[in-house]
């Protein structure tokens, strides 16, 4: 048996006769990092103040780490450490007190400051007022603050927004080494796959409240595996010749195009061709991209 | 508790110190600028002392409690601190306590600055007997005391509207009309905003003879402890039933 951090069963949120996030059940391991996916509004920050505790669940349970939210909620919440939508900061305030204010609440010890500004690379800018900070670096004093208690669980409502590419990398390196250095679990929702595929395991689609999609990194790459084309003198008697000798084919254009990836398959559907006289101009694999399948998952049942 | 050590904190480098002195620094100038020539001596120190109160009363005190009650939100309310407050392991409930608990302690602060303003004004007069202990310290306690129902009241607006402005502007509009409410001893008591004006100044005695500062002063704290409880009990559960 799995131990999950975060399990929902048949979450749901009704605002005004409109479901906002329905019939969701997520399941998070222990040391995973999740990314929770889904175009804007679809209910992913919905979903996350649910699991923080910020907005009570129209139906539907929540546990983390194994207890029921609504009756542990203060220690669990011990437990976790986020940033939800925007880091919210006190601009006329160091970073130092920032992480202060926030400190003498969850009574962390006074040192762990120090290590979670090195930590996000802020401890040379600790002493200066936050309002002069860029948004990165408002970002990472953010995440500071989430990590400041220790948290067994992160999570993190899209952190990398409105960042710039190298910001982006930096608190991409910061989230991964998240389980590998302190067993943290980490839940990161994002628009964007190609900004969560370089750091989750597991992924999580959701669509107009519904999960659509849940399950391993790598099965997603599976459904998004590609195909071989081949460019040949005469497609269609090429493809009756393939039909024959049990190779599934397809015509697109002038284009002959091969359902199997599979080395062996390739090779001997070339030597056939070649055999019986057809002329093989070209063989290339052709990828589909995760993002166009994630885009194809989150557009479907909108039209 | 953590919580009131966080909120000091966020308090300690903001601009609220220089509003704490508004109040008595204006209270200190009527004090020396009252002309006591042409007063009975026995009656000099009533007089002074509701001349340095009144303005402070009527007006200031619950202008600036609607301040603090918004000043001690603006941080939440700017860029979602209200989320990343209520992720952490603290109760509605104690959040709440701990806001409340600012704003009685930064009017603790407003009131003792201002009886200080009344001693010095004592000094400067030169007022034979010296200070009426009593009459001033009641004075100070109960206008502190008679703040506290308008303090949750403007606490509770504060929290239920996402906005620094809109609470203040109505406590300014509500506050303005006082001159007039203190005159109706039957409506006044019930003014939340009139309330400190009518526990702080009606001492009896002074020149505040008229309409609501007749009253007994327990009726009026009578009243205040009624809708403090009304008004504490509204704003907390406003608090815990919020969506964040």
């Amino acid at each position: 048996m799995k131990e999950w951090v975060i399990e929902t069963s048949a979450l749901s949120k009704r605002y005004k006769g409109r479901y906002a996030v329905s019939n969701l059940n997520l399941k998070i391991g222990k040391g995973e990092i999740y990314g929770f996916l889904g175009p804007n509004g679809a209910g992913k920050t919905t979903t996350i103040r649910m699991l923080l505790g910020l907005i009570k669940p129209s139906s539907g349970a929540i546990q983390l780490f194994g207890q029921p939210l609504h009756k542990h909620k203060l220690s669990i919440l011990r437990k976790v450490g986020s940033l939800v939508e925007y880091p919210s900061y006190y601009g006329h305030l160091s970073a130092t007190d920032n992480l202060e204010a926030i400190r003498r609440i969850i009574d962390a010890p006074k040192e762990r400051i120090g290590e979670v500004l090195r930590i996000v690379g802020l401890s040379k800018e600790a002493k200066r007022p936050v309002k002069g900070f860029s948004l990165g670096m408002k970002q990472r004093l953010g995440i500071a603050g989430a990590l400041l208690g220790n948290p067994e669980l992160l999570i993190l409502d899209e952190p990398t927004n409105g960042l710039d590419p190298a910001g982006i990398l930096e608190i991409r390196e910061l989230i991964k080494s998240m389980p590998r250095e302190f067993g943290i679990t980490v839940l990161i929702s994002s628009h964007l796959l190609s900004e969560v595929e370089l750091m989750a395991n597991k992924v999580g689609i959701i669509r107009q409240g519904e999960l659509v999609f849940q399950d391993t990194l790598e099965s997603l790459q599976q459904q998004a595996r590609g195909s071989i084309s081949l460019r040949v003198s005469e497609a269609e008697r090429a493809m009756v010749l393939l039909d024959g000798i049990g190779v599934d084919s397809s015509l697109a254009g002038e284009l002959l195009q091969l359902d199997s990836t599979d080395d062996a398959v390739v090779s001997k559907a070339v030597k056939e061709l070649v055999m019986a006289g057809h002329a093989v101009y070209r063989a290339e694999e052709r990828r589909k991209s995760l993002e166009e399948l994630f885009l194809r998952i989150v557009g479907e049942g909108q039209g | 508790m953590g919580l009131l050590a966080s909120e000091r904190l966020k308090l300690v480098r903001s601009p609220i110190w220089l509003l704490v002195l508004v109040s008595p620094i204006l209270a200190l100038t009527a004090g020396f600028l009252s002309s006591l020539d042409d007063v009975a001596p026995e009656a000099r120190y009533l007089i002074l002392q509701s001349s340095v109160f009144t303005v402070h009363a009527i007006l200031l005190l619950p202008i600036l409690t609607g301040i603090f009650a918004s000043f001690v939100c603006r941080f939440e309310h700017s860029g979602g601190g209200w989320k990343s407050m209520l992720s952490l392991p603290v109760s509605r409930t104690g959040l709440y306590a701990a806001k409340f608990i600012t704003v009685a302690l930064l009017l603790a602060v407003t009131q003792l600055l201002t009886l200080v303003s009344l001693i010095i004004s004592v000094k400067f007069q030169g007022i034979e007997g010296g200070m009426d202990w009593g009459a001033a310290i009641s004075a100070t306690v109960s206008g502190w005391v008679a703040c506290l129902p308008l303090a949750a009241l403007q606490l509770w607006a504060s929290i239920g509207w996402s906005s620094f402005a809109a609470p203040l502007a109505i406590n300014v509009a509500f506050t303005l009309p006082n001159m007039l409410v203190v005159n109706s001893e039957r409506f006044s008591p019930f003014y939340p905003w009139a309330q400190p004006s009518l526990a702080m100044l009606s001492s009896g005695g002074g020149s505040m003879d008229f309409g609501g500062f007749t009253l007994p002063l327990v009726n009026i704290l009578g009243t205040v402890l009624v809708s403090f409880v009304v008004f504490l009990c509204g704003g907390l559960m406003h608090m815990r039933r919020k969506e964040i």
